[in-house]
């Protein structure tokens, strides 16, 4: 990273004032360029760096392929005459679609419901520390729902266990004698509470630290400017908040809510101890034996008991979750992208990209650190080298 | 760079299923290993070298875990020079499969070797295959939380139907009857079963095929068969569950199911001598292979007021040839002190598990002594 020149590179910016934006900072980064005397530092350092980025590719490849390799061989035998897979786990299944069908299922609407709850607390609280709350009690709000992201997930298990699942129960038996009708509530009620609802409730808790972290990044970048201006013509601060801070903060919400939801798809610990699973397609919300299987929970169940092609079986459940994984991320970029795109079309000097859009996806604490590092440029409003695409450049320079 | 999210998500998955021990985490009686010096005159005695030095790995079900420490203890108070490793983390088939592998010098399995499983063995233990001994033995006990029913009493009969979800409230004439002079209330039944795979659930599934097939048409494998029940994971996720909602009954080793109230089956409580009486009735030896001592009950023989009709056996599972004579010898010692009569009675007072007869104790030493 290029941190120093870019700190100093938006400093000086600063100092002349209004630079129009992206021409300061190619200006700036040439000169950088030109002063730079290459010292045994660089070398090593870019070696790092790059043998850093190489191997993330060479990891990734590595559990592509093992996945691959170890699945296939459960992915075309014949599930119904193998004596390895017609007991056991993978009994009563004719193939392994029919197996993993519902378990993809189950990994979706456990982590839909999941969002339902976090996404819109999490973004309620960041809002709340970023614009509504005075300074001593936003940073310590912060560092409480930071220390969230801390608590392991087997003790999010147990607590929902101990805690959450009575909690809920007279909740279920209240929705189950009333809204019994509509399909989500009904069924037989549960009556140890290890529901579907309860397991995605303790989810939801689970992902609000990484939706509410970089959404509050996200909204306290918002431009001051913009943010006065919208006092300035007489808007409330919800009204300020919804037309300067919102549109701004739009694709930073929808990366983080899809953060989250990585989050939420991946999780096994606290959904293999709280939910009553079964390896079915149920929409059912408070039922004790109608709760849809995920694809992580089945692997940490019924992994230790696996025999050799069982193992394998569960492996492509495994490969499947890192398809719809990469799925997510894939959605959660061209939406980023899409919204880009099209206020760029619109032209108006707000085109500045998302922060999270030039950046990884992946542990919530290197995108806020990241984060840390790219707001010093977007405060004064400079992009520099460092972290603007082509595109950007152009789109800016309009 | 967007590949690494669902790189790190894969990594996760495969880290967790690792990690996860997800058989019966029996947590039973504080293990303060009594090594017992006094050697009982009576009984099989298996004579230890002092001398050994090396390490046994092994690893598999968890259910015998509780016993594995204790034996690790007891064995290692007298034989100092040799450390026991075992890894209750892996399940009964995760041992297998490393033992298979040729990681472990024994597997702890709560099934023995399948025919599949016993020909794979014989490129790791020559021609004479592997060999189960059935060292470890407790019951399945069937727990219930019934508000007001201090006493439950059920039948073969009736606790395949309440399993198999025909039966579903609890003041159903069949279990009024198995219950003369008892008030049940009209709550509805709610099954508690495993979600993880485990040995728990292949020992109650043989039970109810063998004693009542026209009620449980189901295989008896090592997951619960039919949606419907509350699936939990782990025999303590059994146990809370049944301690967490009323009108509950669910199965978990005896020896884990801590303060949960157990229902009498066919009117006999568990009981360690029950539990023995069963074995000395109702198992019979069915070798895979010369030597082999796997266990077959035959539940139709597992009646009467002293005999406890639900037993769970599990097994340790060795080659009948080592690769390497010092790892054959130390785990011929370390098998056989627990295949005596003071090891059975330290996995009894530790880990609450039955004592195997002497009977059997002796074949699995006369098997013993032919590995080599």
């Amino acid at each position: 990273m290029q941190s120093a020149p870019t700190s100093s590179a938006g400093s000086a910016a600063k100092a002349t004032g209004n630079t129009p934006l992206g021409g300061g900072g190619s200006k700036d980064s040439t000169a950088t360029k030109r002063s730079t005397r290459v010292r045994p530092g660089d070398f090593i350092f870019r070696g790092l760096s790059t043998g850093s980025a190489v191997l993330i590719m060479v990891i990734l490849a590595g559990v592509a392929l093992f996945l691959i390799i170890s699945a296939i061989p459960a992915i075309t035998a014949d599930w119904s005459t193998n004596s390895d897979l017609n007991t056991g786990p993978t009994a009563a299944f004719p193939n392994f679609w029919a197996y993993v069908g519902p378990l993809i299922w189950g990994t979706l609407w456990s982590a839909a419901i999941a969002l339902l709850f976090g996404a819109p607390i999490g973004i309620g609280i960041a809002l709340f520390i970023s614009h509504y709350a005075p300074r001593r009690l936003a940073s310590l709000l912060g560092y409480l729902v930071d220390l969230l992201a801390a608590v392991p997930s087997i003790v999010f298990g147990l607590w929902g266990i101990i805690v959450i699942r009575p909690f809920l129960l007279p909740l279920s038996d209240w929705l189950n004698a009333n809204l019994g009708w509509i399909p989500l509530f009904g069924g037989a009620v549960t009556t140890t509470g290890s529901t579907i609802l309860a397991g995605a409730l303790v989810l939801a808790v689970m992902i609000l630290p990484i939706i509410t972290s970089i959404s509050r990044e996200i909204f306290l970048q918002t431009p001051r400017l913009h943010e006065e201006a919208a006092l300035a013509l007489g808007a409330t601060r919800w009204e300020m908040i919804r037309l300067a801070v919102f549109p701004y903060a739009k694709s930073g919400i929808v990366s983080a809510t899809l953060l989250g939801l990585g989050r939420a798809l991946g999780e096994t610990m606290a959904i293999a101890l709280i939910i009553s699973p079964a390896i079915l397609v149920s929409v059912r919300l408070i039922t004790e034996g109608q709760n849809s299987q995920t694809i992580a929970a089945n692997i940490a169940l019924n992994f230790p008991i696996a025999t050799t092609l069982q193992r394998d079986a569960l492996i492509g459940t495994g490969l499947m979750l890192f398809v719809i994984s990469l799925a997510v991320n894939s959605i959660a970029r061209a939406i980023v992208g899409g919204k880009r795109g099209k206020r760029k079309k619109g032209g108006g000097k707000s085109s500045s990209p998302s922060p999270l859009s030039q950046l990884p996806s992946g542990d919530a604490a290197v995108s806020i650190a990241l984060d840390d590092v790219t707001r010093e440029g977007r405060a004064t409003d400079v992009d520099t080298e460092a972290h603007i695409s082509e595109d950007d450049v152009e789109g800016a320079g309009k | 760079m967007k590949f690494k999210n669902a790189a790190a998500t894969g990594a996760v998955v495969i880290a967790a299923a690792l990690a996860l021990s997800a058989c019966s985490s029996s947590s039973s009686t504080g293990s303060s290993t009594s090594a017992a010096t006094s050697s009982a005159s009576a009984g099989v005695v298996s004579p230890l070298d002092s001398t050994l030095k090396g390490t046994i790995t092994a690893g598999g079900s968890s259910a015998q875990a509780n016993a594995e420490t204790a034996w690790t203890a007891a064995y290692v108070a007298q034989v100092a020079g040799v450390t026991v490793n075992y890894d209750k983390s892996q399940g009964s088939g995760g041992g297998v499969t490393n033992w298979l592998a040729g990681s472990y010098d024994f597997a702890g399995s709560d099934a023995p070797l399948k025919a599949a499983q016993q020909t794979s063995s014989q490129t790791l233990c020559g021609t004479g295959g592997g060999l189960n001994f059935p060292v470890y033995l407790d019951g399945v006990a069937l727990i219930y939380n019934l508000p007001g029913v201090s006493t439950l009493n059920l039948s073969t009969d009736t606790i395949a139907k309440i399993f198999n979800l025909s039966i579903t409230t609890w003041n159903d004439p069949l279990i009024a009857a198995d219950n003369p002079g008892v008030t049940l209330p009209a709550t509805t039944i709610t099954t508690v079963t495993r979600s993880d795979g485990s040995g728990t659930t292949q020992n109650f599934a043989n039970f109810l095929s063998a004693s009542d097939p026209t009620d449980w048409t189901y295989p008896a494998t090592n997951t619960w068969p039919i949606a419907g029940t509350s699936a939990q994971k782990g025999g303590s996720g059994v146990v809370q569950a049944v301690g967490a909602g009323a009108g509950t009954i669910g199965y978990a080793d005896h020896s884990a199911i801590g303060k949960a109230t157990a229902a009498t089956i066919n009117k006999v409580a568990f009981s360690q001598d029950a539990a023995t009486a069963a074995f000395t009735a109702g198992a019979t030896t069915v070798p895979t292979t010369t030597g082999d001592l796997s266990q077959k009950f035959d539940y139709s023989k597992l009646t009467g007021a002293t005999i406890y009709p639900i037993p769970l056996i599990s097994y340790q599972i060795v080659c009948s040839t080592f690769k390497d004579a010092t790892q054959a010898s130390l785990t011929k010692s370390y098998v056989g002190y627990v295949a005596s009569t003071i090891g059975q009675q330290i996995a009894a007072k530790n880990a609450g598990s039955a004592p195997i007869p002497d009977s059997m104790l002796t074949q699995i030493q006369a098997s013993l002594a032919n590995v080599k």
